[in-house]
């Protein structure tokens, strides 16, 4: 090939690499390079957790990644699909994936409903990460943790929503964009608003939980739900949730029921009948958290009016009043008692600080999982130990029931303290149990309950028996 | 009941209250990042300074009048080879009556004026008319020194005047526009160089007929108004064959000095129609989006470019025969435009291809602790035996699943398998 029109075919085909070269080069992903995306993690990892956004397609890794390692305590599934398509994904994690075992209790953790709080979302990823290497490296208080509970962590419930907050170019997000699911609805005023309901019922009398009961087919029918809100409403109907945290932020605190105020009005104390326990529940997340907890710490804007804030907690409605929130609608539909918890002054903080995002609230993360093995647990059964389903147990002084799951267990938070709990169900006779609770962890207490017929029975035999024996007496 | 009944109906009624909440506004965005390939700019620019200074080094003379006019001529050599096929193509379709009619503004319209002028030349009288058919090149004289800038426009505007067909120009200039050799101010330039030596070649030649027909007609007839230089509408006057001759040279240079407005309209928006010789690159040209794609078009023009300059510089230093270049291209053109096409049509999945290697990386470490912690947790106790075959089964089954979900896409899961199916 050493002629001239060889050395001419050579360079030309030279320069026929240098186009497609050139051409390769073309099609790329707006904002960081892949290249560089793939450097920054590799700097930024411990441990398997890559401190840094992650995308949906990132995230789906991250999830996949966690299941991969540890497929014997982990679950992806999806409980729908955002209004664009994305799945909304969740990862379960327990001693036996998949299955819920009689007495355990379940736990959720929702992260991102609005698309631009973004440290939420971020926190969950590397939480689910954490459990999987301290389980496997035998932390023991993790090893305890995911043998007792199921763990769901749903890092994005508006996963368009981050998409379109993240796609903004620069640092500097706004307030707004990607707060909302693609079609422009706020998901955490698009739930049913139960509060409503349940003001009216405390006026004139009527139920405050359970409230949709019977009412899931209204919830599919109702065009103003979005496909994210709905997802979850089924999720909620689904699994018995005993505990719950919704992450937002823009603010830094920990905030639980009412969030909707009584009277209407912009702020106002609202307290529901587990004022106290939630009260607890709260602080078992801010005490750890210790930006959240710092007494001497200033609000996040000049003119924030943080009066409600105590240990870094406050009550919903008394900072101010929302409507139609998921946290209240998990408060009055279910056994779930869910707060809210808003992790950052900074909706959409640099990258470069979810690294201590993750420090100051892993703690607070753990502490808050641990609260679900506080109160009383039992099973509801039948004299011939069948369990008894949707059997309601109450406490007495607080007006506000849990019912009993498929296999009759149930799960009742309380502050400690001496209670009177009662379990009842239609046809069964009530009973009524005495119990000392402390701190934790849960006191187990079981019901076999009686049912009207079988007493019925018994005041039969007893009368049979009373008729023998008189006439053997008398001589009948 | 009645209760219940009525907090059903409250259920039905409308949401509640929405509330604005006291959130600060954001701050304002930064500018869009700038993704210009800065590789290309400098290409670009050296070929228009390189082509303006020749362009520029037309009128006077050089000292090295090789180096520059080599390399215009060479284009014009390319291009003549490109348009000798066009012409023969046309040829075949004997679509030989003058299109030239079209492009006259002119109020009557002769029958006679069909006829061409070529037909009634001498191919003699112009003398230069030989210089094309002996020296195939075009690139010398008629006695071996090399063509001048000056020659080049004035082979042109010849050639126009031949054909009578302005087309011709209008195709040279947009080849050359279109392979980025010439700008559109050299253009002009050009045009107005043509233009001139056309109008000098009409006044000649109508003056040479003028001293005929001074000959055999009154002299009266033919004085108004054939100054030459000056070619106006007012040396239309006069009769038969010199007013036709006139009429149709003075609309030609009319239409010449007009062509201005009509070119820049026509060629800046169909910039590729030209490159009849590049159809396939042309074809993709188009169907890129121009304002999705700006860059990729971009690109490819700028490429095409380079190649073609490759090609001119080989042709010139003699490594291959123009044919041979115009064969190159054309190879080549089918070559990028399908490449170029094949990587476009794979966006979507080029990114996915090149971080799923990275992506298998993350996932192999995973699998690997799981393995790792499995073999040490087996609660059987079989340290050795730990029955992996159950565990693939497993995975395969759950990789399925998920694909299925849409947790998992289909090269995910079977990487995922082969990782396991290695083990």
């Amino acid at each position: 090939m050493a002629g001239p029109r060889g050395r001419a075919l050579l360079a030309l085909c030279a320069a026929l690499a240098a186009g497609g070269w050139l051409l390769g080069v073309g099609a790329q992903e707006p904002g960081e390079s892949a290249a560089g995306m793939r450097r920054r993690r590799r700097l930024q990892q411990e441990d398997g957790i890559s401190f840094e956004y992650h995308r949906y397609p990132e995230l789906r890794e991250a999830l996949v990644s966690v299941w991969l390692q540890c497929t014997a305590i982990s679950r992806i599934y999806t409980v729908g699909r955002s209004f664009e398509g994305r799945e909304l994904l969740v990862i379960e994690l327990s001693d036996n994936p998949g299955v819920h075992e009689p007495g355990e209790p379940e736990f959720k953790y929702v992260g991102n409903m609005h698309g631009n709080e973004a440290v939420g979302r971020e926190l969950l990823i590397f939480l689910a990460q954490y459990l999987c290497n301290e389980y496997q490296k035998g932390n023991e208080t993790i090893v305890n943790l995911i043998h007792s509970t199921r763990i769901h962590i749903m890092p994005s419930l508006n996963p368009d929503g981050f998409e379109k907050a993240a796609s903004q170019p620069g640092e500097l997000k706004d307030w707004f964009v990607g707060r909302s699911n693609a079609q422009g609805i706020d998901l955490n005023r698009n739930f049913p608003d139960l509060d409503r309901i349940v003001y009216v019922n405390e006026k004139e009398g009527g139920p405050n939980n359970h409230l949709l009961k019977n009412l899931k087919k209204i919830v599919d029918q109702n065009a103003k739900l979005a496909p994210e809100t709905k997802g979850v409403i089924h999720w909620i109907m689904d699994i018995p949730f005993v505990l719950s945290a919704n992450l937002h932020g823009g603010d830094l605190v920990a905030n639980y029921p009412y969030d909707e105020t009584r009277s209407g009005s912009a702020h106002e104390y609202s307290s529901c009948p587990d004022d106290a326990i939630f009260q607890s529940l709260a602080r078992s997340y801010s005490s750890y958290n210790p930006a959240m907890s710092d007494p001497s710490r200033p609000p996040c804007r000049k003119n924030d009016d943080d009066s409600s804030f105590v240990d870094g907690t406050t009550n919903g409605a008394a900072w101010y009043s929302v409507p139609g929130g998921m946290q209240d609608f998990n408060y009055l539909s279910s056994n779930c008692f869910e707060i809210t918890v808003e992790l950052s002054c900074e909706k959409f903080p640099p990258e470069e600080t979810l690294k201590s995002y993750w420090e100051d609230n892993k703690n607070s993360l753990i502490n808050y999982l641990e609260q679900i093995h506080r109160g009383v647990k039992g099973f509801v059964r039948d004299l011939q130990g069948n369990p008894i389903a949707n059997a309601t147990i109450s406490v007495e002084g607080i007006d506000h029931d849990v019912i009993s799951a498929k296999d009759g267990d149930y799960w009742r938070l309380l502050v400690p303290g001496n209670y009177k709990l009662t379990a009842s169900a239609p046809g069964y006779l009530a009973i009524t149990k005495k119990v000392a609770v402390p701190y934790s962890p849960a006191v187990g207490v079981d019901f076999e309950l009686e049912s009207f017929s079988e007493r019925k029975e018994e005041e039969k035999e007893e009368l049979m028996e009373w008729w023998k024996m008189m006439s053997e007496t008398l001589n009948f | 009941m009645g209760f219940r009944a009525a907090w059903a109906l409250v259920l039905l009624l409308p949401g509640g209250l929405i509330h604005g909440f006291p959130k600060p506004r954001g701050v304002e965005d930064k500018s869009l990042h700038n993704r210009e390939l800065s590789a290309e700019r400098p290409l670009n620019e050296q070929i228009a300074e390189a082509e303006a200074d020749k362009i520029k080094n037309i009128s006077p003379p050089e000292n090295t009048p090789g180096e520059t006019n080599y390399s215009f001529v060479d284009n014009l050599n390319l291009l003549k080879a490109i348009t000798e096929k066009e012409k023969i193509e046309k040829e075949k379709q004997s679509i030989r009556s003058s299109p030239f009619d079209n492009k006259l503004n002119v109020e009557d319209v002769d029958s006679t004026k069909n006829r061409k002028p070529i037909d009634d030349y001498d191919s003699t009288k112009s003398g230069l008319d030989h210089k094309f058919q002996d020296d195939p090149d075009g690139l010398h004289q008629l006695d071996g020194t090399p063509l001048t800038a000056d020659d080049i426009v004035h082979k042109i505007a010849t050639r126009i005047y031949e054909e009578n067909d302005r087309g011709v120009f209008d195709k040279i200039v947009s080849k050359l526009l279109n392979l980025g050799l010439i700008t559109e101010s050299q253009a002009h330039t050009l045009e107005d160089e043509v233009a001139e030596a056309l109008q000098k070649l009409i006044s000649k030649e109508a003056n040479n007929y003028e001293e005929e027909l001074n000959k055999s007609t009154s002299r009266t007839e033919n004085q108004a108004g054939k100054t030459p230089g000056k070619v106006t509408l007012k040396a239309t006057t006069q009769n038969g064959f010199t007013n036709r001759e006139s009429d149709e040279t003075i609309s030609n240079t009319l239409t010449l000095a007009n062509g201005l407005e009509r070119r820049t309209k026509t060629y800046s928006e169909e910039n590729f129609e030209e490159l009849q010789y590049f159809p396939h690159f042309y074809a993709l040209l188009k169907s890129i989006d121009s304002e999705k794609e700006a860059k990729e078009k971009e690109t490819l023009i700028t490429i095409m470019k380079t190649l073609i300059d490759f090609v001119k510089m080989m042709v010139k230093y003699g490594t291959i025969s123009p044919e041979e270049g115009v064969a190159y291209l054309e190879n080549l053109d089918e070559t990028i435009a399908l490449q170029t096409k094949n990587k476009l049509e794979k966006n979507a999945t080029d990114n996915k291809s090149k971080l799923f290697p990275e992506k298998t990386e993350a996932y192999l470490e995973a699998i690997r602790k799981n393995i790792e912690w499995l073999k040490k947790h087996d609660k059987k106790g079989n340290k050795e035996d730990y029955d992996l075959s159950k565990m693939r089964d497993f995975i395969n089954q759950q990789a399925d699943a998920y694909v299925a979900k849409g947790i998992l896409d289909k090269e995910e899961a079977s990487a995922i398998k082969r990782i396991y199916s290695t083990l």
